[in-house]
């Protein structure tokens, strides 16, 4: 059992004013209160026991201030958090039971791959067989058994990665924290590791809290995410929730890759439960069960910001629904196309599926072409203009 | 293109040679002390500089005389002076390295103070404050060679907390946060994770101070009780004789001797002071 709770967690930074005169104040977009700089603010989540949580969001919004708080690195200004039901705001990191492992890998560069493993086991005081044995096991796990003798000096990137979840590890923590781990691994390798921490993940049995700024290693890791903004909780759910029904219009725009196309368009409520969409003077007819949710809302007739994400843009359809647009770059990714268009006065990207290349794009897409598209009722996410808020959530 | 080839190779070779004459005048006083050690009394003013051959010669017999002159014995100068100069440069480098780990890693005016306060004591020469500092530290009972050490911690902490400050700030502070997770505390971080990545700035601040410890005449001869406790640079003093005769050729050869052990220890960790100097110069 290691549940993590974090309630009306805050964090706030003393606001220190510009150190020269007439200097400008440190562009920021945090809430600056009489306390000071609000870094995160009401952070509200229960973590289930062997579940792994993503916290994910642009720099600045406060994911590792909310890891390192966790892990008792940073002070807690407000709220209460707990590890197995235990307060922890005043424990220190030690007492904690957590294990982190850090961007920049943090090994002691005068030990050994060994020694840096077995680190924490003898400071427990574990004795000597059972450190052996445990950094053996942890190593065979990571792939790193060879390395053992070895300063982290002559390892590479990946393997120095290794051997920091494997000091980690090697203390069955009940709460594994990792801070951008990925983050100083060049593309492929970062692919791999990240398969890597999923296996790892059905071996050991622990609770994960996984601190990124990369979107796809969040969908791909996470049982849910949390999406940050400028300190405050944007949406938690499951991966496939926040790119189905983003909250909010940071959250359609931060998930998902390409960023979801937005139009400028009206709602219009022509009955009690029945809505439609109107852009460009075409009307974009709403799935029932998306107008189920609006009229729940009781959502009435406005102007709002249409997201339809580019996989959902359909080059094909009735020619009195399609909204036609000029492609300015056709970028060819294998298996795909990703049009840059040129529509509504704004720029469209679609993802066009090379298999399904067809008819008069059988060739492929040249620059300057006209290309229509259109995308169903069932696809589009209608934000309110007012608050940037998804109108199919509840309030 | 090749005249401003030559040209350039010019400018070298004529660097080169200015560098190579002053690095004779450098090594001048270190040649003329040891050719006159070996020579005779007499010689040594006459013929300084040149080579101890035939009647100039004069064996080992300044050494000797050296050694055994006067009646203060030449191995408890030598006893003191290592005594004062391990403590000395212990204390500093234990008590630095931990005051520059809390000035770098806390940032506070009080740090802030406590550095600028150390860092300006470098500025301050040694005879602005010899006479009170000689006074004081009769009172406190630090004129004997167990206690000195703590006035030459004083007098060194400036240019070791500002080496030790500088080389702290460029190791990771996540390595210390991942050692508090692991379990140390405040002491076990410092010994077991701090310390070992200081070698390279101890090792050259430890070069640094003992050169000057070892060498040092001024601070011992005004703290201690010279009657009773003399280092080598003070017994060396002594070889002069009370009318102002002075065997230069005893003198030389003891110059020599004292200057061995901190040759041989500097030469045996000459690559630490490069590396210790320039960590911490640029982002690794």
């Amino acid at each position: 059992m290691s549940e993590v709770s974090l309630k009306h967690i805050k964090k706030i930074y003393p606001y220190t004013e510009p150190k020269k005169k007439g200097e400008a104040a440190r562009p920021t977009n945090l809430k600056i209160t009489d306390e000071g700089v609000v870094a995160v603010e009401d952070f509200n989540l229960d973590i289930a026991d062997r579940e792994f949580v993503v916290l994910v969001g642009p720099s600045g919004c406060g994911k590792s201030t909310t890891l390192r708080m966790v892990a008792g690195l940073e002070e807690i200004s407000g709220g209460e958090l707990y590890i197995d039901g235990r307060l922890v705001n005043d424990v220190a990191p030690k007492d904690r039971d957590i294990a982190m492992v850090f961007q920049s890998y943090a090994l002691y560069p005068h030990m050994t791959v060994r020694e840096n493993m077995a680190f924490p086991l003898k400071l427990k005081k574990v004795d000597q067989a059972t450190i052996n044995a445990k950094v053996n096991e942890a190593a065979e796990i990571l792939g790193i058994t060879e390395y053992l003798e070895r300063k982290p000096k002559n390892l590479s990137g990946g393997q120095r990665q290794r051997v920091a979840i494997g000091r980690a590890i090697v203390r069955e923590p009940k709460v594994l924290l990792m801070d951008e781990p990925l983050s100083n691994l060049d593309a492929k390798l970062r692919n791999q590791m990240r398969a890597e921490i999923i296996k790892l993940r059905q071996r050991i049995n622990t609770t994960f809290i996984y601190v990124t700024h990369d979107q796809t290693e969040a969908m791909t890791l996470g049982d849910r995410i949390v999406i940050m903004k400028d300190g405050v909780v944007q949406q938690i759910g499951t991966p496939q929730e926040v790119f189905d029904h983003p909250a909010n219009l940071f959250v359609s725009g931060f998930i998902g890759v390409p960023q979801m196309n937005y139009f400028n368009a009206r709602l219009v409520k022509k009955g009690e439960g029945s809505y439609e969409v109107e852009l460009d003077g075409k009307t974009v007819s709403v799935s029932p069960d998306k107008q189920a949710r609006l009229a729940a809302n009781g959502v009435e007739s406005q102007d709002i910001t249409l997201g339809v994400r580019p996989e959902h843009v359909a080059l094909f359809g009735e020619e009195s629904g399609m909204f036609h647009g000029t492609v300015e770059v056709s970028e060819m990714m294998g298996s795909s196309v990703h049009l840059h268009l040129s529509s509504l006065g704004q720029n469209v990207i679609v993802i066009v599926q090379t298999m399904d290349l067809q008819g008069q794009h059988k060739e492929g897409f040249k620059i300057g072409q006209e290309v229509a598209y259109t995308f169903g009722g069932n696809v589009i996410h209608m934000f309110s203009k007012e608050d940037e808020r998804n109108l199919e959530l509840p309030r | 293109m090749n005249s401003s080839l030559s040209a350039e190779n010019r400018r070298k070779n004529i660097l080169s040679a200015v560098l190579a004459v002053i690095c004779v005048i450098y090594v001048l006083p270190v040649v003329a002390v040891v050719i006159n050690s070996f020579k005779l009394n007499t010689y040594v003013k006459t013929n300084t500089f040149d080579l101890p051959r035939g009647e100039m010669w004069a064996g080992f017999s300044n050494f000797i005389k050296g050694m055994t002159f006067g009646n203060y014995p030449f191995m408890k100068s030598v006893l003191y002076s290592v005594v004062i100069t391990i403590i000395s440069t212990a204390l500093i480098l234990l008590f630095t390295s931990m005051a520059a780990w809390y000035i770098a890693r806390v940032d506070s005016k009080i740090c802030r103070a406590v550095y600028y306060l150390c860092v300006f004591s470098m500025v301050v020469p040694f005879q602005m404050v010899m006479f009170t500092l000689s006074k004081t530290a009769d009172k406190l009972r630090l004129n004997t060679p167990w206690t000195i050490p703590i006035v030459y911690l004083g007098f060194g902490a400036g240019l070791a907390i500002f080496m030790f400050v500088g080389f702290v700030k460029s190791i990771p502070l996540e390595i210390e946060e991942a050692a508090q997770i692991d379990g140390c505390g405040p002491l076990r971080t410092y010994f077991s994770v701090v310390f070992p990545m200081l070698r390279p700035t101890m090792i050259s601040v430890g070069i640094l101070e003992i050169m000057w410890v070892w060498n040092d005449y001024l601070l011992p001869v005004l703290v201690l009780d010279i009657n009773e406790y003399r280092t080598l640079p003070i017994h060396i003093q002594y070889l002069k004789g009370s009318y102002g005769t002075v065997d230069l050729g005893a003198t030389m050869a003891l110059i020599l001797l004292s200057i061995i052990p901190v040759i041989i220890f500097y030469l045996s960790c000459q690559k630490y002071i490069i590396k210790g100097v320039a960590a911490g110069a640029v982002k690794g």
